[in-house]
């Protein structure tokens, strides 16, 4: 189970300028000519088929001395090559882990950002792994060991103060709780739990629901004084098919009473996550129906959207898109809500609707499109439909809070709960 | 100066720019000589060599700046190697720090001084080592666990004489989880690399203390226990079903890789527990956790859906009722949803089929030609699978013909000539339509599919002289797939309507005999000829002898149960997601031929399987490993078939004496693909003299389907031809008479045809 080396590198679209960003062994050193050879095989599989893009490249291959896994995040690719037998699983939530850590303390990750804060990238990249052991992974952990790069750090770091900060305390493993340090103070205490939901679903034409989930997050943000050892209830429980918990929540409680009990880390944490299967019956929030006439040098279309299970909450943020097959040369279209556009190199229609609200007009796009060569298999092709959108204080599944329990301290908190449902892989066939 | 600038570490100075750092390094001024080793670091970084400034680095290191001091570890892990001499420098101050009051400091300074990989170090190493390892911080203690694996990698003598593998298998009892699941770590690392294999036994104690630190420690924690719990064998099915019920909340973890460890331990110990009860509730508790893990990034579905793939072969009643979560979204990365499809026909059954089907149909209108073909290939299977299914499979097929999409009524062609063998003269009613479409066919494949529905049903097809006819107009130029078929068919043809074709047969023997290069052709001819003019009896046996029904889902997507189980016992390791042992990719050649040797005692089939893994992936995989496993799936012989002896098979080279059947099976299997090579004299000599051809003949050619394609669960490229074959070893065992078809009013007439055939020649 031990990860070697790992190797950031740029990967632009384009099958040139791959350059090595970060270089990390933990164990021994690998040869940078690993990556050159990784590079070929991606060039070449991208050259099997035009429409194959970097996504689609496996993200195990193997070469005659390595298993190079890696994974493929905002343009950047993370290579971890491997001599022996791993557990990929566990890699790939580490490499996973590295643009998750990088984004928590720059906001946000590509090539310039981590080449402006390379040294707070390398003190990371040392604390999360010792000898091929990830170590600390822990976002509030790290924080306390490898200071975030913030105005404030970097007039100490400039005016050659010490930074000594973090070398008094102790880190979080060494607490009784390994996620909570002691010895935390607000003036005013609060908590805050958004329960953001997402909707996985493939809807057939007719508006059915081929298969149809809502993946749930609860996340936390608390800033409570001391040792609080809260109790989180839900009106539904019994909803959820499938869960997993932060570290933090008593697991037996909640097989037993179905209540998340948990002494809370400091600061944002996912407290929660959960699925719930959707009965293929299920009214969902949003309908979309589209009708494509395909003829044999292009096609009639157009495209409704109305609402259907908001509880009179307004849809918000729509967007959909069409990617058209790739012999599409020209698009006319007009719609009544929103804009629409044809990007005629990636052959994508994109409708940006954005706010949908109860018992008005339902926004229609319609139109047609020609293709250039007129072939059978431009004729004959599917077409799906990505739909983006989200719709605040609503909740698909139907989970509600009940109350929060604090025990173990005295202060009464501020207390706050939001849901919100998205669209995650939502997409609908024509 | 600008409070605010950013240092410009990247930027590129003129060309004495080491020697500027050098002065910075030996500034008066603390934040100077900070940005200078931030600087170095950078340079480090993009590859340039500042090793020269190694002592004016470390000089550095003595210092209360934590980040100071972490810069400068960084340098020495990266550049001791390369200056083992000025390393001594630093171990002075390494020493010192292991004596630090902060922990953090000391934990640091161990967990570096073991990093660095040099002999030098090691003679100092083992005094503050052993003081770490009994530090009253379990943050100390924790690092200090992993530093004794460090050195064991090194030296495991040094770490065997100085007590340190005893202090960590102590370290096993801790209070503190944190520092039992470091040591686990440690010592199942070393436990890897160590002679005796006595480093890290799991034994009952060990698995309580492991079991009791698994809910405690932090997720990496919990993979090493849990992995290291899988090589625990329980006495009895009380002591595992006691370890499941405390592996199961493990089940609910965010880190797909704790869930799937998990599962491992909980697959491993299920063969142990006797109570079907327990078993039952515990499958059932399973399934939403693999479910959930397809919420997750690509990679990992990847992953989840490869070992799902293995759990639904050794428990089929897992996931029962979730195929829905398996349909492809169109933008599903296609390494994801080949898998899926997979899993779909695995999850196939009576309640579910409609929809499956539907879907499947839905995904034959797709863009990736790969994925519409291997949905086709999907319909087959579920025809093949669901008897009572295969009507509505047929309509869609016949419904995807009609869209003349070429290469989609291609792969139909192809997959309802699999339903044909499996449902013979149940679906005679579509050839017509079948026919239709003749002449846009040009894969071998599906004209070689074709060609043998003509023959195999030539009685009932009234022009079938015609259509044979209209294919051997092109005889000389098509591939080999295809003239072997063809020649087969006209066979049948003439076996069949002797009257209409003996014209027919006899063209094409000639210039099969005469005009055709490729060994397997001609020689096939030649055994046909032989066969027709010295026992027309014994042809008809042969060539229209009953064909051996395929599979309901036969050794081409199942695993050896062998194998099967040494992945099981591998779940959620790379070996669990090219389905083959370890040993079979890992580029270490003393691993693997160890492994191999040790597979040739356990299982000559699994033995065979990486043997010829190795041989058909090498060239390739690196390019498409992808494609190289399913090959490897093909290479399942099954259970029933005996092994043989030899497991040499290099595809297409040539081995006409061919002393052992197998071998020659396959050189002419890869042939009917691939075209070159001339297994048939050998294949042959298999023929001649061995009853057990007919066995291997559903199994063992599933070796030569084409790499990329998906399998359906019959032999494909062998057809009835190859079973027909089979069928040729069969008599020759001694019961030749007794499996005449019994037709004797028309053999009278066949027969004073053959003698007439006989005196042309």
């Amino acid at each position: 189970m031990t990860l070697f080396s790992l190797f950031t590198n740029t990967h632009s679209d384009l099958f040139s300028d791959r350059k090595v960003i970060i270089e990390k062994h933990w164990h021994e050193l690998i040869p940078r000519r690993v990556v050159d050879f990784f590079n070929d095989q991606v060039s070449r599989a991208m050259a099997d088929g035009e429409d194959v893009t970097r996504e689609d490249v496996l993200p195990i291959i193997s070469s005659p001395k390595y298993q190079l896994i890696n994974v493929y995040r905002d343009g950047l690719t993370y290579l971890s090559p491997v001599t022996k037998e791993v557990d990929p699983m566990m890699v790939f939530e580490f490499l996973h882990r590295i643009p998750d850590i990088m984004q928590e303390y720059f906001g946000q990750v590509s090539e310039t950002v981590i080449k402006e804060n390379f040294v707070t990238v390398y003190q990371l990249l040392e604390e999360m792994m010792d000898d091929g052991f990830p170590l600390t992974t822990e976002p509030n952990a790290l924080k306390e060991i490898v200071p975030a790069p913030n105005i404030l750090n970097k007039v100490i770091t400039t005016m050659g103060a010490t930074t000594s900060v973090s070398t008094r305390k102790m880190p979080h493993g060494m607490s009784n709780l390994p996620w909570r340090k002691a010895g935390v103070k607000y003036t005013s205490n609060e908590i805050f739990f958004d329960i953001v939901e997402e909707i996985d679903a493939i809807v057939d034409s007719t508006g059915k629901a081929v298969s149809c989930e809502a993946h749930g997050a609860i996340q936390t943000n608390s800033r409570l004084s001391g040792m609080p050892d809260l109790t989180l209830s839900f009106v539904n429980p019994r909803l959820v098919d499938d869960c997993s918990f932060h570290q933090s929540v008593r697991f037996n409680k909640w097989e037993s009473d179905k209540v998340l009990s948990f002494v809370p880390p400091d600061g944002h944490f996912r407290l929660m996550s959960y699925r719930v299967n959707l009965p293929s019956q299920q009214n969902l929030p949003i309908q979309v129906k589209p009708s494509i006439n395909i003829g044999a040098n292009g096609a009639k279309f157009d495209i409704t959207v109305s609402l259907r299970n908001t509880d009179g909450k307004p849809v918000e943020n729509t967007v959909l898109t069409l990617p058209l097959h790739k012999s599409t040369t020209t698009l006319t279209a007009h719609c009544n809500v929103g804009q629409y556009m044809f990007d005629p190199v990636g052959k994508v229609l994109r409708w940006d609707i954005g706010k949908i609200v109860p018992r008005e007009r339902a926004p229609v796009l319609s139109g047609s499109f020609g293709f250039g060569s007129s072939s059978e298999a431009a004729g004959n092709a599917g077409y799906n439909i990505g739909v983006e959108f989200l719709i605040n204080s609503h909740s698909l599944s139907g989970l509600k809070v009940d109350v929060l329990k604090l025990f173990n301290e005295s202060y009464k908190p501020y207390k706050g709960v939001r849901t919100m449902t998205k669209a995650g892989r939502y997409q609908v066939r024509a | 100066m600008d409070v605010f600038s950013k240092p410009k570490f990247f930027a590129t100075s003129s060309k004495g720019e080491n020697a500027e750092l050098l002065a910075e390094l030996n500034s008066e001024y603390r934040d100077r000589r900070k940005d200078a080793v931030k600087r170095v670091i950078a340079n480090m970084t993009v590859g340039k060599d500042v090793s020269g400034l190694f002592p004016q680095v470390v000089k550095n290191m003595q210092t209360e700046d934590l980040e100071m001091k972490k810069l400068v570890y960084l340098y020495l892990m990266n550049y001791a190697k390369s200056n083992p001499d000025l390393v001594i420098l630093a171990v002075n101050t390494f020493v010192k720090d292991t004596d630090h009051v902060n922990p953090l400091i000391r934990a640091l300074a161990i967990r570096t001084m073991g990093c660095i990989r040099v002999d030098k170090i090691l003679d100092h190493l083992s005094e503050p080592l052993r003081k770490c390892l009994n530090d009253d911080n379990p943050y100390v203690r924790k690092t200090a666990a992993l530093c004794v694996a460090k050195l064991w990698d090194l030296d495991q003598e040094r770490a065997i004489d100085n007590g340190f593998v005893t202090t960590l298998q102590d370290l096993i009892s801790d209070s503190t989880p944190m520092v039992v699941a470091n040591a686990v770590i440690a010592l199942a690392e070393m436990q890897e690399s160590s002679v005796n294999k006595d480093v890290f036994v799991v034994n009952v104690a060990v698995m309580n203390k492991m079991l009791a630190a698994l809910n405690e420690c932090n997720e990496w924690g919990q993979i090493a226990i849990l992995t290291s719990l899988a090589e625990y064998r329980p006495l009895d099915s009380k002591e595992a079903e006691s370890v499941c019920e405390r592996v199961i909340p493990r089940l609910q973890h965010a880190n797909g890789s704790v869930v799937l460890s998990a599962i491992r331990v909980l697959m491993i110990f299920l063969r142990y527990i006797r109570n079907d009860e327990f078993t039952k509730g515990l499958i059932k508790k399973m399934s939403p956790p693999l479910v959930s893990l397809l919420a997750s990034a690509p990679e990992v579905q990847y992953v989840a859906l490869r070992n799902i793939n293995l759990i639904l072969q050794k428990r089929p009643d897992i996931l029962q009722n979730d195929v829905r979560v398996f349909f492809c979204k169109y933008n599903d990365p296609p390494y994801v949803k080949r898998e899926k499809l997979e899993i779909i026909i695995r999850l196939c059954n009576d309640n579910n089929v409609d929809q499956i089907l539907s879907e499947l149909k839905e995904y034959a209108s797709e863009v990736d030609v790969d994925f519409v073909r291997r949905a086709i290939r999907a319909i087959g299977r579920c025809a093949i699978i669901i008897d009572e299914a295969s009507e509505r499979c047929v309509n869609v097929l016949l419904d995807l013909i009609n869209t003349k999409i070429n290469y989609v009524v291609q792969e139909a062609i192809i997959v309802i000539k699999d339903i044909f063998r499996k449902y013979p003269q149940r679906y005679e009613a579509i050839i017509p339509t079948l026919c239709q479409n003749l002449d846009s066919l040009d894969e071998p494949e599906a004209k070689g599919s074709l060609i043998w529905i003509v023959g195999e049903y030539a009685e009932r097809i009234e022009n079938a002289d015609e259509l044979i006819e209209n294919f051997l107009e092109t005889f000389l130029e098509e591939n080999s797939q295809v003239q072997l078929q063809l020649l087969t068919a006209t066979v049948k043809l003439f076996l069949k309507k002797p009257s209409q074709s003996q014209e027919i047969v006899h063209r094409v023997l000639q210039t099969a005999t005469q005009e055709i290069d490729n060994p397997d052709t001609r020689d096939r001819a030649y055994v046909y000829w032989r066969l027709l003019s010295t026992d027309p009896q014994a042809a008809k046996a042969v060539v229209l002898s009953e064909k051996p029904p395929i599979s309901v889902d036969s050794s081409a997507n199942n695993l050896s149960p062998a194998l099967m189980d040494e992945l099981i016992n591998n779940i959620s390791t790379l070996a669990s997601v090219y389905h083959k042992p370890a040993s079979a990719f890992m580029g270490n050649k003393a691993f693997s031929a160890d492994a191999v040797r040790k597979a040739a005692v356990a299982d000559a089939r699994d033995e065979e399987q990486i043997i010829g893994e190795e041989a058909v992936a090498s060239p390739t995989a690196p390019v498409a490993p992808k494609n190289a496993l399913i090959d490897l799936l093909d290479l399942d012989f099954g259970s029933s078939e005996p092994a043989p002896a030899t497991p040499v098979m290099s595809p297409p080279t040539s081995n006409k004496s061919g002393p052992n059947y197998s071998g020659d099976l396959f050189d002419m299997s890869s042939d009917m693909s691939s075209g070159g090579g001339s297994g048939v004299f050998g294949g042959m000599g298999g023929m001649g003299g061995m009853g057990g051809v007919g066995g291997m003949s559903g199994m063992g050619f599933q070796q030569n389907q084409n790499q990329n394609q998906s399998q359906t669960s019959t032999s494909r490229d062998a057809f009835g031809d190859l079973a027909g074959f089979g069928g040729f070893g069969q008599p020759a065992a001694g019961a030749a008479p007794s499996q005449q078809p019994p037709k004797p009013a028309s053999s009278n007439t066949q027969s004073s045809t053959v003698n007439d055939l006989l005196d042309l020649f």
